[in-house]
């Protein structure tokens, strides 16, 4: 029960991460690669503070703080500089393993023994792992409830608008760049915040942590999309968040079933592929009803 | 949006009869059962990592322990993927395991921080006070203990200094992003700087730039140290291309990498360090050990290895004495 609990738990912080990545993969339609080092660079802002006797959440906030910086420099290199987008991300994200070096003056920094925001209060008292559902819940509710009273501003309407056209968002008055610069750094500000929240529930930062990280995000945004079918958008945050607690349960059974490890990524790789097939999957079957029930029509 | 209601739902269910039921589990999990469960977690699979594990299964097979009949190993490996390295230790948590085993420090933290009462035994960590596993490596106090893969740097250091008498300038290379080749270049560095030499420190992120940090390296040293480094073990050929060019021998920490080109090392073997950890775990099994009482392990005298099929090639003469030791305990590639 304590390893489903704690499934749910890391569901809801990766959760943040796959919100991050819906900001801009889905609605600004572009991919952000800046993620895989801003991530790490949240990780390793929040321990070293941490380390250095800084309030947890302080450290947390700084951690959002560092990955804003960092969606900034992504936004600026690819409207100000014209670098394209994937390759302006893959920059600051290369540039950002040295800097996670310097924070953090080594490879790995540990938080054992050390206090963090899963240690404070009455956490420490739940059951294991009910003190990441409960951080982890009121972080995604936050978040959330905070974005979309963003996205029903005049500003955030500007942001959707400019996503989905930024030809007609420019007629419009709108100034895409803006808000490119705009969702890179909201985006990214959520990043280092799953980053520095997911340090501190794993006990340490590792410049390597970052690898991979796009995948679990995606995995989250397709799997919450395929699941939970036509929702409004501030549904569609919350359908994220569940995508990610059904990818670690996915995950979780994997693990369960005893696979060969060295298959994990296979497995992990041929699931995603299929749940991403679902609707042609489904498309082609209706595609067969109807057309049998149009045969019997005719007779 | 009806589905999405129903599973929150679903999942609000789920912790709540899990937070019923949640200390009642506790008080069950010391239960022993009759084949004990060791749960080994490996962060990627690696030539030098799995012959740790290797090592492991010796180990415990040595102590009386069949894997399969008297142990049960539960053997997870995270394949890189860090985020997966938390879900595998509460898994063996879940498990009741009655030891588990971290090979490479992320795995062995991740563990350190799922469970503060089930014996955790590292295997072939660098540094584990520096990697906050435990307090103290004479008398760590937690529930941890177990390996240290340190490479005898004194022993290293006398070799090169037995085989180069003139050597002045001593070059370090290592991958920055691996923690324990960083901290051994900085242990090296601080022996070699006490015994007299001038050293100069070479970092590279990746193997795409180890040739060029090796062309500039060679310019400036007499001889070169690598550490217990995956990246650059991975691309030994590629430095040695870069060091022959200038008659410049590298001494290495693992047996694999003299064989790659290196001259001679005093280093360390995986698979040994891999029975020694399996020997602490089945120790541990029979409770005759605890962690908190057991000391770090660490390897004091390396293996001697010298390949003088290299050593010839750059023109070096190897003392009689260390050929003749290597000859009676170590080994020697020709």
């Amino acid at each position: 029960m304590t390893i489903g609990v704690s499934a749910i738990g890391q569901g809801l912080l990766f959760g943040i991460l796959g919100i991050a990545l819906f900001l801009t993969f889905r609605i600004l339609d572009f991919p952000d690669m800046t993620v895989e080092g801003t991530f790490p660079f949240g990780a390793a802002v929040a321990v070293s503070a941490i380390a250095n006797g800084i309030n947890p959440l302080v450290a947390t906030i700084l951690a959002t703080l560092a990955g804003m910086v960092a969606g900034l420099s992504t936004g600026l290199l690819t409207t100000k500089g014209k670098i394209p987008v994937l390759l302006a991300g893959i920059l600051v994200m290369t540039g950002l393993f040295s800097i996670n070096l310097r924070v953090m003056g080594r490879a790995n920094l540990s938080l054992l023994n050390q206090p963090n925001l899963f240690k404070q209060g009455f956490l420490p008292q739940l059951p294991p792992a009910f003190a990441s559902v409960i951080v982890g819940g009121l972080v995604v509710i936050i978040v959330v409830i905070m974005l979309t009273l963003f996205l029903n501003t005049r500003l955030g309407q500007g942001f959707i608008a400019a996503g989905d056209n930024p030809n007609m968002a420019r007629s419009l008055g709108i100034n895409p760049d803006r808000q490119k610069i705009l969702g890179l750094v909201i985006s990214n500000g959520l990043v280092g915040l799953a980053g520095g929240l997911i340090a501190q529930n794993n006990g340490f930062a590792d410049v390597n942590m970052g690898i991979g990280v796009i995948v679990i995000g995606l995995a989250a945004i397709i799997i919450g999309e395929v699941s939970f079918g036509n929702l409004t958008l501030s549904q569609r945050l919350i359908a994220v968040v569940l995508g990610s607690i059904i990818y670690r349960f996915i995950l979780l059974i994997v693990l369960a079933l005893g696979f060969n490890p060295d298959d994990l990524k296979l497995i992990s790789a041929i699931i995603l592929a299929l749940v991403i097939m679902v609707p042609t999957l489904e498309d082609k079957f209706r595609l067969k009803q109807t057309l049998t029930k149009g045969v019997r029509k005719d007779d | 949006m009806k589905k999405m209601i129903g599973f929150i739902v679903l999942l609000l269910a789920f912790l709540g009869v899990a937070f019923y039921f949640g200390e009642r589990e506790i008080s069950q999990s010391r239960q022993k059962t009759d084949t004990p469960t060791v749960g080994v977690l490996q962060l990627m699979s690696h030539p030098a990592l799995d012959a740790i594990y290797d090592g492991i299964k010796d180990g415990l097979k040595d102590a009386g322990y069949e894997v399969g009949q008297d142990v049960k190993i539960d053997f997870q490996n995270a394949q890189g993927d860090q985020s997966n390295l938390k879900s595998m230790s509460e898994k063996f948590v879940n498990e009741k395991a009655a030891v588990t085993v971290g090979i490479a420090t992320p795995a062995a933290q991740a563990l350190a921080n799922a469970t503060m009462d089930i014996p955790i035994v590292l295997g072939a960590i660098t540094d584990p006070v520096g990697a906050k596993l435990v307090a103290n490596n004479r008398r760590p106090g937690g529930n941890i203990t177990g390996v240290s893969d340190q490479a005898p740097l004194g022993a290293q250091l006398d070799l090169m200094q037995e085989i180069l008498p003139k050597m002045k300038n001593l070059g370090i290379i290592y991958t920055s992003s691996d923690d324990s080749a960083a901290t051994q270049a900085k242990m090296m560095a601080t022996l070699a700087q006490k015994a007299g030499l001038t050293v100069k420190k070479y970092s590279v992120n990746s193997t795409n730039d180890i040739t060029q940090v090796a062309a500039q390296m060679v310019q400036n040293v007499d001889a070169v140290f690598v550490p217990t480094d995956n990246t650059i073990a991975s691309s030994m050929e590629t430095l040695v291309a870069a060091t022959n060019a200038q008659n410049i021998p590298v001494f290495p920490t693992v047996d694999t990498m003299v064989k790659q080109g290196g001259v001679a090392t005093s280093g360390i073997n995986q698979f040994k360090l891999g029975q020694e950890t399996g020997k602490m775990v089945a120790a541990i099994l029979q409770g005759k050990s605890e962690p908190a009482t057991t000391p770090i392990h660490f390897e004091k005298t390396g293996q001697l290895i010298i390949n003088k099929q290299q050593a010839d090639k750059l023109g070096l003469k190897i003392p009689a004495p260390v050929m003749q030791k290597a000859q009676e305990k170590g080994k020697i590639i020709k």
